[in-house]
């Protein structure tokens, strides 16, 4: 998870050469110029992050502002940021636990350790080493698990709620004329739907919501279904709305490097949970499982491993902004056919 | 704002408390509705009415009413902010922590209501009359509504509760949890469909606002892997399949290796119940034909088979179809949100079973509770502890979604409030304290097998998907409990019959 060859974490490894900027920074002479997380650097850091409430809380943006050091850019601190995050999880119980549960420690911590104490040299510390490389892949593989076993849960989820929503598609149809209800869904439309493929992220971050009562909440539903009536269960996608955008890319994580965030991804803006003021929806569902307007295609696997490491809590406190609402509709009713699991982008590619 | 359920409140807390005695002589008024007259808030309350010499309660109660009484008409919202003229002056903050401090006190208000009622109802205080009157003051205070707080609808669900053992609605009901739900649930005419699609819909957001489904699945999943790893053939007896979310990713972890040997058939029998009607045979058949659909889907060579329950819930060997050369698991998954209830006798039953057929692995989820001293009052107020952090888990990881929230507690976890709060009611003096399945299997003579490393990262991992007040603990080595916030929800524990030969 952190290879050694990362500039950033290893000091006692780094062989680079080092300048120090105007503002204070400390910036190797690669070609490509890297920042380097001095202790007082990363010190700040911590602190800048407690002061914000932990790294959960903590954004890159708050962050730049609290330290307040020239040069460091948003890119820097998303990139330290999470791995600090990363860091910090396994690192809880390394507070909390003897000293044998220590080797469990994030290899961040433990390198750290190892580099700055003078003791641990020799065999022993290859040893440790070994153990805490052995650990940190079992941990991915770990992590990885689970990604996919969350999305095969979702999957079937939706399964049973598809089942459910044609079950009651037809009993609708059959009682139409009985009234009881607050409304008669558009019986045509509840057949197109019902025909469509679930698109698999539109639900995975917690959205503002629409005017829609029930819990069909599928984004292709929002312009379709004025009737308040409960109709059917949730139908979009099983997945859990809390991690990943992108099912495909998951599976694709085969490899190590794929899990570790790269140095210079862009923290592209905005692409956190936002969620509706109580009053704006009637619907339980909807307050969950509605679509947002965001762009979530595009976005690189590294980012989404970012967010699967973090909790859902870091991005949910977010103003609710829809402009793009009424346009959902038609690309998503347009690419409802698309088969499952693949990626779609509310705003065509 | 979060009411802290951590307090110990014990009954002699209640009792310590000291109120200026207030002019409690009051003139009786009429008879029929013993003198309170509750609409008005007059403290008319005729105390020779009720038994006991217990000047303390009456104290306590009193306070209460005249606590409340504002001197403009109440409103059913019974906050302090309300009353207080100074909230409004002030600045934002100082109304919001009057708001703050009014809630908490608020809350702590309907705590010791709810702990005076379940003293009423068995204490030696006991009186019926006297647990009607809190009820109606409790009735007038806390709300279902999604807008409320966590406090004012875990209140209303123990009100309903404690309630129903009044009107001595705590019979045996196994499927009280369905009846609950329908009175204080839809009103359309196709309850059914609208209940059933509410239970999909809930369940849909349990899993996504909480871990707790997840956290019992997959912990026993990654086990199961674990255990059989080199076999052939697996075959797993689901002693409660419900939908058979569990087994999906257990299928998509064996199917998923693509190097190496391939998978192992997998095997799966579903016990059904005859006594519930032939719903639920049907649900196991539905969850049956889903399972070999999604098995197809992914290549998972797959039988999927039904074992029926005896009419008492008793499960029998005999009724099991075994398979030489087959790795046998029994999955026992117990108390999670989205569960029926099972009698002890069937789950027993189950184990025994268990015993007799020495599988490679008996996976078992279930609730953790308190201590269970003080009678009915102790496991009741253990009750709300519980309940308490549940709520408040949801509520921490998605504030803002009040509905979601208030449509899962509606749907599992009031019914099991009620349903639980009626079996300890029922079982009264008899119950002895139960320990856990976990000991049950312990005294039985199983070993526990070791939580892997994988296993407990893997829970750690999937908590920190949810929220930071979410811990794993590692009790023992062969299991792992699902906390919030030091309160103890949910554990998973893996065993193994003790004569048994390890492949």
């Amino acid at each position: 998870m952190f290879p050694p060859k990362k500039p950033s974490t290893m000091n006692s490894h780094d062989r680079a050469m080092c300048v120090q900027g105007d503002s204070g920074l400390v910036l190797t002479t690669d070609p490509k110029p890297r920042l380097r997380w001095t202790v007082e650097l990363h010190e700040r850091f911590v602190d800048a992050v407690a002061q914000l409430g932990g790294p959960d809380k903590a954004t890159p943006k708050t962050i730049m502002r609290v330290m307040g050091v020239k040069g460091l850019t948003l890119y820097h601190l998303k990139s330290h940021l999470q791995k600090f995050r990363l860091g910090k999880q396994p690192h809880k119980d390394f507070n909390e636990h003897s000293i044998k549960d220590g080797m469990r420690a994030s290899a961040l911590e433990l390198q750290r350790n190892i580099g700055s104490s003078s003791a641990m040299i020799g065999r022993n510390m290859n040893e440790m080493q070994m153990e805490v490389q052995r650990r940190l892949h079992e941990q991915l593989e770990v992590q990885k698990n689970l990604q996919l076993r969350i999305e095969a849960q979702g999957k079937y989820m939706q399964s049973i709620l598809e089942k459910a929503y044609h079950t009651l598609a037809g009993e609708n149809m059959n009682m139409k004329g009985m009234g009881g209800g607050q409304g008669t869904p558009d019986m045509g439309v509840m057949k197109e739907f019902g025909s469509l493929n679930y698109p698999s992220f539109q639900d995975l971050n917690l959205y503002g919501g629409d005017q829609l009562e029930g819990f069909m909440t599928s984004n292709n539903n929002e312009s379709m279904f004025e009737g308040k009536k409960r109709l059917c269960p949730y139908s979009g996608s099983g997945k859990s709305p809390l991690i990943w955008s992108d099912d495909l890319r998951l599976q694709d994580l085969g490899t190590a490097s794929s899990c570790i965030s790269p140095q210079e991804d862009p923290f592209k803006g905005d692409h956190k949970v936002q969620i509706s003021p109580p009053s704006m929806d009637s619907d339980p569902m909807s307050e969950i499982y509605d679509t947002k307007p965001v762009v979530l295609h595009g976005e690189t696997v590294g980012n989404h491993h970012n967010k699967f490491d973090a909790s859902m809590k870091l991005e949910r406190p977010s103003p609710q902004t829809s402009p793009l609402q009424p346009e959902r509709s038609s690309p998503m009713i347009n690419a409802g056919s698309v088969a499952q699991g693949t990626i779609i982008s509310p705003f065509g590619s | 704002m979060e009411v802290h359920m951590d307090m110990d409140i014990d009954i002699d807390f209640i009792h310590n408390l000291h109120f200026s005695p207030d002019t409690t002589n009051t003139t009786p008024s009429s008879d029929d509705d013993y003198g309170c007259n509750w609409n008005h808030w007059s403290p008319l309350v005729n105390w020779d009415a009720f038994t006991g010499p217990h000047d303390d309660f009456h104290h306590l109660i009193d306070s209460i009413v005249c606590d409340a009484a504002a001197p403009e008409y109440p409103s059913p919202d019974d906050h302090g902010a309300s009353n207080s003229p100074s909230a409004s002056i002030t600045e934002e903050d100082d109304a919001e922590e009057e708001t703050a401090a009014a809630d908490d006190s608020k809350g702590l208000r309907l705590v010791h209501l709810l702990m005076a009622a379940a003293e009423a109802l068995t204490g030696a205080t006991k009186s019926r009359d006297l647990a009607r009157v809190i009820l109606v003051r409790l009735k007038e205070l806390v709300s279902h509504a999604a807008h409320g707080s966590n406090m004012d609808r875990l209140a209303a669900y123990f009100t309903d509760a404690l309630q129903g053992l009044l009107e001595g609605a705590g019979g045996a009901h196994s499927n009280g949890k369905h009846q609950y739900y329908m009175t204080c649930g839809s009103h359309h005419p196709r309850d059914d469909h609208h209940h059933q699609n509410d239970t999909l819909a809930a369940f849909q957001l349990l899993q996504d606002m909480s871990p707790y489904v997840k956290f019992g699945h997959f912990t026993a999943n990654q086990a199961i892997l674990e255990a059989v790893a080199h076999e052939r053939r697996v075959h797993i007896v689901d002693y409660d399949i419900m939908e058979g979310v569990q087994w999906a990713s257990l299928m998509q972890a064996l199917a998923s290796n693509k190097t190496g040997p391939p998978g192992p058939h997998l095997r799966i029998t579903a016990l059904s119940r005859t006594g519930a009607g032939r719903r639920s045979i049907a649900t196991v058949q539905e969850t049956g034909r889903r399972l070999t659909a999604f098995a197809a889907s992914l290549g998972q060579p797959f039988s999927f088979h039904q074992c029926r329950l005896d009419p008492d819930e008793t499960f029998k060997t005999s009724s099991l179809k075994l398979v030489r050369g087959e790795a046998l698991i029994f999955n026992c998954m117990l108390n999670l949100p989205h569960l029926s209830y099972r009698a002890p006798d069937s789950v027993a039953s189950f184990l025994s079973g268990a015993k007799e057929l020495k599988p490679r692995l008996v996976t078992l989820v279930e609730e953790e509770v308190g201590s269970s001293v003080g009678g009915f009052v102790g496991r009741f107020m253990d009750s709300l502890h519980h309940y308490s952090a549940v709520f408040d888990s949801l509520e921490a990881g998605f504030p803002m979604q009040g509905r979601a929230r208030a449509l899962v507690e509606r749907v599992f976890f009031g019914p099991k409030i009620v349903g639980s709060l009626a079996r300890i009611y029922r079982t009264g003096e008899e119950l002895e304290e139960r320990g856990s399945w976990g000991e049950w299997l312990g005294a039985a003579g199983f070993r526990g097998v070791p939580m892997s490393f994988a296993n407990h990262c893997q829970a750690k991992l999937l908590l920190g998907l949810f929220n930071d007040g979410y811990r794993v603990e590692e009790l023992g080595t062969n299991k792992l409990v699902l906390d919030w916030k030091s309160r103890r929800l949910l554990s998973a524990s893996l065993w193994t019959s003790s004569s048994s030969d390890t492949h």
